[in-house]
């Protein structure tokens, strides 16, 4: 039995043989090696949606200040702004900021509105914020190069009239998400 | 001259084998790959993303049927219904293929939903009702 297998094998040396080759094993062993770990890298890494999500997020606030190119009437009206749209804000635009338990409770949004008037756009004539304001620096931080495990900002800016057409508003909308533990390893 | 065809004959068995043998192990990596893109956690963090993103760009009235037939088979393989691989609970979507795991996300638009399953067609329906 020896004997054959002794022979086996000269008789593949002989032929030079590619099929018991150490460099074609070592070979096939580097690619199935190097794929196998792409692949693990790959989907290893949750999806970060947090992106999406703040585009979401700051669609779904600009939806409710401003409708049709005007400005919600519970927030401005013939007096002014409103201040009491400020401690409703959340209620009034239908959000929850509530996030899992893995969080411990901290919440995991920050949001900020500013409306400048179109005539002057230095100072803000109203503003108000929700949410965690550490997460502020987040993006501070990110201004040069991003990031990965710090909170996604979206900055978004757009014109809007008040109810009678007269003035011309600049609403601006930060928002920001963090979840990291669940969109980053 | 006998030999020689001999000869010839082994070195295109040789070749045949390293062939089949080349082909073999490229089918092995391309199942792997696409096994690994088919993971019950893989699946179960897509969709519950996916619903909570969807949940969060709805508008009250909308309806959105979403096609589940790749999870109803991993999950009926990990033997769960498919009536009970979602559920949502306050503003949490969660997704369980397999009895050991589940994927949680919380969406922040708040509205009230109807979350039920049409095992007709493979799909969730996810009717939007009005806000909360």
């Amino acid at each position: 039995m020896l004997l054959k297998y002794l022979n086996m094998i000269k008789m593949y040396k002989k032929a030079g043989s590619k099929i018991i080759s150490v460099y074609w094993f070592a070979m096939i062993l580097l690619v199935a090696g190097g794929i196998f770990g792409m692949v693990y890298l790959f989907y290893s890494h949750p999806y970060d949606v947090r992106e999406l999500e703040a585009e979401a997020l700051s669609n779904s606030i600009a939806n409710c200040l401003s409708n049709q190119g005007e400005i919600n009437k519970a927030i401005l009206d013939s007096e002014g702004f409103n201040e009491s749209f400020k401690n409703n804000f959340l209620e009034e635009c239908h959000l929850n900021l509530n996030s899992e338990d893995i969080f411990g409770g901290i919440p995991q949004y920050y949001l900020e509105i500013h409306f400048f008037n179109s005539n002057n756009l230095e100072k803000s004539l109203f503003n108000f914020s929700e949410g965690n304001l550490n997460l502020i620096s987040s993006c501070e931080i990110q201004k040069e190069k991003e990031y990965q495990r710090e909170a996604v900002c979206l900055e978004k800016e757009f014109f809007s009239l008040d109810k009678f057409n007269e003035e011309l508003y600049l609403i601006k909308i930060l928002t920001i998400v963090r979840k990291t533990e669940k969109n980053v390893k | 001259m006998f030999k020689k065809r001999n000869n010839h004959g082994k070195v295109l068995m040789e070749n045949v084998v390293f062939i089949i043998l080349n082909v073999m192990f490229l089918m092995i990596l391309v199942l792997f790959i696409s096994k690994s893109g088919q993971g019950a956690s893989l699946l179960e963090e897509t969709y519950s993303k996916q619903i909570s993103l969807l949940i969060d760009s709805a508008k009250p009235g909308m309806t959105i049927v979403l096609n589940m037939e790749k999870a109803r088979e991993i999950a009926e393989k990990n033997g769960l219904e498919f009536e009970e691989i979602i559920f949502s609970r306050d503003n949490l979507i969660t997704v369980k293929l397999d009895e050991n795991s589940g994927h949680s996300y919380s969406y922040f638009n708040k509205i009230n939903i109807n979350l039920y399953p049409d095992s007709e067609i493979n799909s969730y329906v996810i009717k939007i009702l009005e806000y909360d």
